[in-house]
């Protein structure tokens, strides 16, 4: 093992998250500049602002729009995240998360649920068609992109950071490069540190950004919100994207399948009921 | 030709046996291992499980992965 190396660190809040970039020989300048990409993409893919470009397409009422690069990767990977859970990650659920009330930041507070009846999310391939720079949503449907987009930021920005960095985008994370002392980047994963080497990790949760008996983690089976038996789950994947996907359909499938889900398709996992 | 047919016929049912044997024998080896194969696991469902392809560190992490 080598000696170990300063790491440096940039620190920022982002997306309603905490962010946190880590690089091996790069600048200061080259983390603010990471932190410029996140609010940039962030501003153009989340629900919450009327002027985004997701908020566009939402309110597209069936028609193409226009979109950026970005964007069509994002939503090609949301349309992945669906065939590698059979369902289960649905970014079509936006309709059952407004009416439980999470219609702004949950920093700003909840507003009252309006669900009289819960209905199924859509099949997203279904409702979602992607062309060259151009997308189209099914009337009547929405997306929300919050972890899809956590997950793809991450492993983006540790690529764009240099061979040897880490991005955690609000606790989905990825690792290139071999860290600071040679055998991977130290990462506290289910009360233990994992030493991760060009690979993802990612946590699934109930317990937080939850409100009354309510929490934002919906199972598109259903369209309300998940009461599997599991309230968190904690992955490692070859990627922060597919880390963020092994680890929310772990938490929908429940106990019972939980465990057999995770080893087919992630590294370590950590799961609490 | 029927002492071929019979030849053919034990040689087949010799097989059959040989592997129902084999397989038998197989399933039942308690150390078979995992697949795959996990070098941490605590009983039940909560707990943390880890394959190979992650090494357990002693050393403080420098972030975490967490629910936001």
């Amino acid at each position: 093992m080598r000696p170990e190396r300063p790491v440096e660190a940039y620190h920022f809040e982002a997306l309603g998250t905490r962010c946190s970039l880590f690089g091996l020989g790069v600048s200061q300048t080259e983390l603010l500049k990471g932190e410029f990409w996140v609010r940039a993409l962030g501003a153009r893919v989340t629900r919450f602002s009327e002027r985004s470009e997701l908020s566009t397409l939402n309110r597209a009422d069936g028609a193409w729009v226009d979109i950026s690069a970005e964007m069509e990767a994002l939503l090609r990977e949301a349309l992945l995240a669906y065939e590698l859970s059979a369902g289960l990650v649905n970014v079509a659920v936006l309709p059952s998360l407004l009416a439980i009330g999470y219609t702004r930041p949950l920093a700003e507070g909840a507003t009252t649920a309006t669900m009289v009846t819960a209905l199924p999310a859509p099949a997203l391939p279904d409702v979602l068609s992607v062309r060259n720079k151009r997308a189209r949503l099914e009337r009547g449907c929405g997306v929300d992109l919050g972890g899809i987009a956590k997950g793809w930021m991450a492993d983006r920005l540790a690529a764009q950071l240099g061979s040897d960095a880490l991005a955690n985008i609000g606790g989905d994370l990825r690792a290139v490069g071999e860290g600071p002392r040679g055998d991977g980047w130290p990462v506290g994963l289910g009360g233990a540190t994992v030493m991760l080497r060009d690979q993802g990790a990612a946590t699934s949760s109930v317990r937080r950004r939850k409100w009354g008996e309510l929490h934002h983690l919906i199972d598109p089976r259903t369209g309300l919100p998940s009461r599997s038996g599991l309230e968190e789950v904690s992955v490692v994947a070859a990627t922060g994207c597919e880390a963020e996907v092994v680890a929310k359909t772990a938490l929908l499938l429940g106990p019972g399948l939980a465990t057999a889900y995770c080893a087919a398709h992630s590294q370590a996992w950590w799961l609490s009921t | 030709m029927r002492t071929f047919l019979l030849k053919a016929g034990a040689l087949t049912l010799g097989t059959t046996l040989a592997s129902a044997v084999y397989v038998t024998a197989h399933l039942k080896n308690p150390s078979a291992p995992l697949q795959p194969a996990v070098l941490t696991s605590q009983q039940g469902v909560d707990g943390l499980t880890i394959t190979p392809g992650v090494r357990q560190g002693d050393v403080q992490p420098v972030t975490s992965t967490y629910a936001s």
